[in-house]
């Protein structure tokens, strides 16, 4: 779908991606400052890269090797600021109505009251912006973007000016764009949950590159992106499945192939799907199960590898997934542990975290 | 009545003509000024800097100086001077017409600093996310860079229709002081001081020019209170 391999320098900022999309919706992940925007921007047309090719459904948006840069105003690829960007002099109406107007009749996919109903933003239509809170102000944002009819939605951090609440009410919306007018996005966050949300489909940048792409649990887990996994707290993702809550001991319950683990207790309904991690670092190794510890999950399993890095030993585990521990070389020498030994992963419920619920 | 109430027709003939030669002044040189105040604010072109000093060379030189450069290039002798007057009989030297390049030329940079600041005041993300929707660069400053930076547009075009009420010295040395075509509100003031029983004409006439100054200050407050409510920001 999106393809791309460009170069841009800009001051000394340096970026080197190369990208195929092949998911609907897809999240591009990596910390502030990785070049996430800038990468948008080339794909948007608001900056030229020096060198590359970005390709959408095979025709080409820029080629530097064949001449082609197609302007932003006819690339048809919406671009939703963080910080919305509505037009002050202009009504949420005729916000909406800006791209939308300059489209003719048949390259218009959406209708005003469609999309007015799915973003629930009726009665803000004659309004003026500044009037807006930052929660709606995203909503006619979005709106604006989609009713342009764009081939292709880019979403720069869309909600990383909202307060954690005003979040969980855009997510819905973005949710339903996704389902509704399936319509091709690329979502980009620092904010892993906030991905995770909509889509298990990732890239991760840092540093101006994209270091991988795929499945968010399969890409987390690759030896070079190791790095900044455990600067995030992710060396460690499961998916699983909400089963059952116990409210009056403050407990829940999840479930990941036929083992279960004690979390603390979260929100979640019943039988939903969430993402969960863990750091390296709170992964405790004993050689036979402990009593006598308040520590809530013990789950045996094998310990395939042994690596040190630097001043500590990774171990990976599998416990029907693999679980990385970052413990000291004294404390795997102490165990006297080799490859293949049985071993038991503990962790406290609390050092696990919900990272999102799958929509 | 009161003798400050009463100009004389002359001097009614100063005040119109200032107001005339203010007015042609400011239509004159809005749009170039527009476009020049964007183009230094948003565009990177070879020659910038050049360009940006010769606009700006009037707000430092004595006026006197345009004012006789355009007399060796426009006037009757001067290369395009010569040609106007061969070719179309037009003659600026004079002329009312003349009085009004005069001031143009005094006045333009005021228009373009007015202009620059509030262009580089409109947020170029705005702008981006115009062209992302689907408008054209010229679609884009049209709907989006202008409206948003009309209070200082307008703020330049007072300026300038000021600065072209308080014109003298290029305007003298370009077109003279010819009663009735050049002589506008400061030089019918300089000319009554410089004459014996010319002190109450001359004191009518500050009177005047201070009630159109007062007047103009007020019209581009009102103006810009108008604008910054269709902007959506009302100062109260």
């Amino acid at each position: 779908m999106l393809a791309l391999e460009i170069e841009l320098r800009q001051g000394g900022f340096a970026l080197q991606a190369q990208l195929t999309l092949t998911e609907p919706v897809s999240g591009l992940f990596g910390p502030s400052g990785c070049g996430k925007s800038t990468l948008l921007r080339a794909i948007a047309g608001l900056v030229r890269p020096q060198r590359g090719f970005i390709r959408f459904d095979d025709t080409p948006l820029f080629d530097a090797a064949q001449g082609i840069d197609v302007p932003p105003h006819r690339r048809r690829v919406g671009l939703v600021f963080q910080d919305s960007q509505l037009f002050p002099h202009r009504s949420v109406e005729n916000n909406l109505l800006y791209g939308f107007s300059l489209l003719p009749m048949a390259a218009r996919r959406f209708r005003l009251t469609q999309i007015v109903d799915l973003l629930d933003i009726g009665p803000l239509l004659k309004r003026r912006p500044r009037y807006l809170s930052g929660g709606e102000r995203q909503r006619v944002a979005l709106g604006r973007t989609l009713l342009a009819s764009p081939r292709l939605l880019l979403l720069d951090e869309p909600l990383s000016a909202l307060d954690e609440g005003r979040k969980q009410q855009i997510l819905p919306f973005l949710r339903r764009v996704r389902d509704e007018l399936r319509l091709p996005m690329l979502y980009v966050s620092h904010a892993i949950n906030e991905i995770l949300s909509l889509t298990p489909s990732i890239a991760v940048m840092d540093q101006g590159r994209i270091l991988g792409q795929g499945l968010f649990a399969e890409v987390i887990r690759q030896d070079h992106l190791l790095g900044l996994a455990r600067s995030l707290g992710l060396e460690n993702v499961l998916r699983v499945t909400v089963a059952r809550h116990e409210p009056e001991i403050g407990s829940t319950t999840v479930r990941y192939d036929h083992h279960e683990l004690h979390l603390p207790l979260s929100a979640l309904p019943p039988g939903s799907e969430t993402w969960i991690a863990l750091r390296a670092a709170d992964v405790a190794l004993a050689l036979q199960p402990v009593s006598g510890v308040t520590i809530q999950n013990q789950v045996a399993g094998r310990l395939m590898s042994l690596r040190r890095v630097a001043d500590r030993m990774i171990a990976e585990v599998d416990i029907g997934v693999p679980i990385l521990a970052e413990v000291t070389v004294k404390a795997i020498r102490d165990l006297g542990l080799t490859e293949g030994d049985t071993v038991y992963c503990l962790f406290k419920a609390r050092a696990w975290q919900y990272l999102a619920t799958t929509g | 009545m009161w003798p400050l109430l009463q100009p004389t027709p002359e001097e009614l003939t100063a005040l119109w003509l200032s107001v005339k030669i203010g007015l042609w002044c400011t239509a004159l040189i809005a749009i170039p000024g527009l476009v020049t105040g964007w183009l230094l604010a948003r565009v990177q072109f070879p020659g910038k800097a050049l360009v940006d000093g010769l606009v700006h060379l009037p707000l430092v030189l004595p006026p006197v100086v345009p004012g006789y450069l355009l007399l060796l290039v426009l006037g009757r002798q001067g290369p395009i001077g010569r040609w106007l007057y061969e070719t179309w009989g037009v003659a600026l030297v004079f002329s009312w017409q003349g009085a009004v390049i005069a001031s143009a030329f005094m006045a333009f940079p005021l228009m373009v600093r007015a202009v620059r600041l509030a262009v580089m005041l409109v947020e170029p993300r705005l702008e981006e996310t115009a062209r992302t929707l689907g408008a054209g660069p010229l679609r884009v400053w049209l709907t989006i860079t202008v409206p948003l930076a009309l209070p200082g547009i307008l703020t330049g075009l007072v300026l300038a229709f000021a600065r072209s009420l308080g014109e003298f010295g290029a305007t003298v040395t370009f077109v003279g002081n010819v009663a009735g075509e050049t002589r506008t509100l400061p030089l019918a003031i300089y000319t009554y001081t410089q004459i014996p029983g010319g002190d109450g004409p001359a004191l009518r006439l500050v009177v005047i020019s201070i009630l159109l100054a007062l007047a103009a200050l007020w019209a581009s407050e009102w103006a810009a209170r108008r604008t910054e409510r269709f902007l959506g920001n009302p100062k109260s």
